[in-house]
């Protein structure tokens, strides 16, 4: 079936998505377009380019960005793109440009802020329309970005919602993450991991929130975690690895009664799996807030439980053990997502060591958990390139949801308004003209 | 007891301890895998050459003898279904020579692999250097850590199943 682009909301029903949101080439493209060419997309934080010339690069839909500390000493998002012929002047995911941003072609030299420095010979363009006053020879800077406590987001669009109402009502989601380091404050530490999917973004999106899975895409982590506890000597606690693999197993019961909140722009998210810890190393950790807080506004503090937040188009937080994962659509059928670990300003080695230990095992490309995940949504891929039908559903619970009046939706555990809710988002970019 | 290996010979038993290894993870035989380790041992893939440890950075494996088996175990569970079809491999090791054990009692053993994995209709190839730790007890080798640095570690992966 052609896709008629020009009427590209009829692909979105209330509960159900036409197939060829997730596999036609053009409807890609398009959101390159109408969704990353105007959301606030997540660049990178703070924490990674402390100094003047610390750089990260990242991807805004298919621009390549470079974050930046400037001579300003504030964080700038620029095209990776010298003006001059267009090389990109930084390759590698992270590093320090040094006093100047050097092109390695023919040696224009800029602040590190974009401006341009330097350009050698410059008499040669005199008496010529070049004018290296012009802004179009600096390196070019996003149309807007901003920080939301240390997280640095971008949006190619001049006009459109500040970065505070993008967010709404998940900010909360960021502001749990730092308010649970006793100094308020995060910083990325211990690598990033860089995980391939061949299949389209959306499809991960739909299954950060996606309670009817677990039980059934991970049965094979799930039965080995619980086989190899079987085999400990008996009443052992259950060791912290094979906690968090488990979890999944658990039946629909536990899923249904978890906390589902969605709101505007696509965002939501669900209510924690693993209850609050109550481990040497979380009653210290509570200890430290409390030092710092006083003892009411710490259990505030920790009573927040969230498992995976979703915020749409570009990344997701998971507050309670510090991972921060990235979401890169590369084409119509590949998606990367990067994974990184926060260190909590503040609390122990320890402490962080177990947000390591979370990353290697439900993050890592080689988590026993992860790869049952890929499988399932390359599977989609496959069968949705297939004439076996056109609709993909999402009606779990759908209608069920309920308005909170505050920007809040919420429904239960098993229902998919994460889903609907960000398609619902998804087509308000898509229907909007650029 | 352990012994020192510097002879010829040795060079020899200990090469041929790798190709076995290899050949057990190439048979998909990770229960006699396992049996390698010695009490204790780490299976340790970095994520970063310079990683100067494994607990705090990720890494892209790091293993000890519980979570091997979960590994394993799950390999082998019928609704595994990112291995169906199964994901095949196999290796070649070369270039084995000795370095200066940091442990007395311990030898250690460098070596390159190359690795072709497969699974119908993708294939690729992952090359690397081994790093083994090595003792002898009763007259065989036991793994007291198996570090394995691949020369694309922190670029885009797809998933890593089984052990490299």
């Amino acid at each position: 079936m052609a896709i008629d682009l020009n009427n590209i909301g009829a692909l979105v029903e209330e509960d159900q998505v036409h197939k060829a949101v997730y596999t036609d080439a053009d409807v890609f493209d398009l959101e390159m377009d109408r969704i990353f060419g105007h959301a606030w997309v997540y660049v990178g934080h703070e924490s990674q380019i402390p100094n003047t010339g610390d750089y990260h690069q990242a991807l805004i839909g298919r621009e390549s960005v470079v974050l930046i500390r400037g001579e300003d000493g504030k964080a700038h998002v620029l095209y990776n793109r010298c003006p001059h012929k267009g090389a990109a002047l930084v390759v590698n995911p992270c590093g320090n440009a040094g006093r100047f941003l050097r092109c390695p072609f023919h040696g224009w030299n800029f602040r590190c802020d974009g401006r341009l420095l330097s350009v050698p010979a410059r008499e040669g363009y005199e008496d010529t329309r070049l004018d290296t006053r012009d802004p179009q020879y600096s390196v070019k800077r996003v149309a807007r970005y901003a920080s939301y406590r240390g997280f640095v987001f971008a949006s190619l669009a001049e006009d459109g919602p500040s970065l505070e109402e993008f967010l709404g009502g998940i900010s909360l989601s960021i502001d749990n993450f730092c308010d649970r380091a006793p100094e308020g404050e995060v910083e990325v530490s211990g690598g990033v991991f860089r995980v391939r999917q061949r299949s389209n973004w959306k499809i991960f999106f739909e299954n950060l929130n996606d309670t009817s899975h677990p039980m059934v895409t991970h049965e094979s982590s799930v039965n080995a975690a619980r086989a190899k506890y079987k085999s400990l000597p008996e009443g052992s606690e259950m060791p912290f690895q094979l906690h968090i693999i488990e979890g999944n197993g658990e039946p629909y019961d536990f899923w249904g009664a978890l906390e589902m909140v969605a709101y505007d722009h696509g965002h939501s998210y669900m209510g924690a799996i693993f209850m609050p810890p109550t481990d040497r190393i979380s009653l210290e950790h509570q200890a430290s807030l409390e030092a710092v807080h006083g003892a009411e506004k710490a259990r505030e503090i920790l009573a927040v439980q969230r498992h995976n937040s979703v915020i749409y188009p570009s990344c997701s937080p998971h507050t309670s053990f510090q991972q921060l994962r990235v979401i890169r659509p590369i084409s119509v059928n590949e998606t990367m997502v990067e994974i990184y670990t926060f260190r909590l300003k503040g609390t122990s080695d320890e402490f962080y060591q177990r947000s390591v230990a979370y990353a290697n095992i439900v993050n890592s490309p080689s988590s026993n958990v992860m790869p049952d995940d890929i499988e399932v949504y390359a599977r989609c891929q496959e069968g949705l390139q297939t004439d076996g039908g056109d609709w993909v559903s999402h009606h779990r619970e759908a209608g069920r949801e309920k308005a909170e009046g505050d920007g809040r939706y919420t429904a239960g555990g098993l229902s998919e308004l994460p889903m609907r809710n960000q398609f619902r988002a998804w087509a308000g970019y898509m229907t909007k003209e650029a | 007891m352990a012994t020192m290996v510097s002879t010829q010979a040795d060079i020899g038993r200990v090469s041929q301890f790798l190709y076995e290894e290899a050949a057990l993870l190439d048979q998909r035989r990770w229960f006699d895998w396992m049996d390698l380790f010695a009490e204790g041992a780490m299976y340790w893939a970095p994520l970063t050459p310079d990683q100067p440890d494994p607990i705090n950075h990720v890494s892209l494996f790091y293993e000890d003898a519980m979570m091997r088996e979960v590994r394993a175990r799950r390999l082998e569970e019928q609704r595994a279904w990112s291995q169906q079809p199964l994901v095949q491999a196999a290796r070649i090791v070369g270039n084995i020579r000795l370095g200066e054990p940091e442990q007395d009692g311990e030898i250690l053993v460098r070596s390159t692999f190359i690795m072709a994995e497969s699974r119908i209709p993708f294939h690729r190839q992952i090359a690397g250097f081994y790093t083994h730790r090595l003792v002898e007890r009763e007259g065989r080798f036991l793994i007291a850590q198996k570090r394995v640095d691949i020369i694309d570690s922190e670029g885009v992966h797809g998933n890593f199943e089984g052990f490299l």
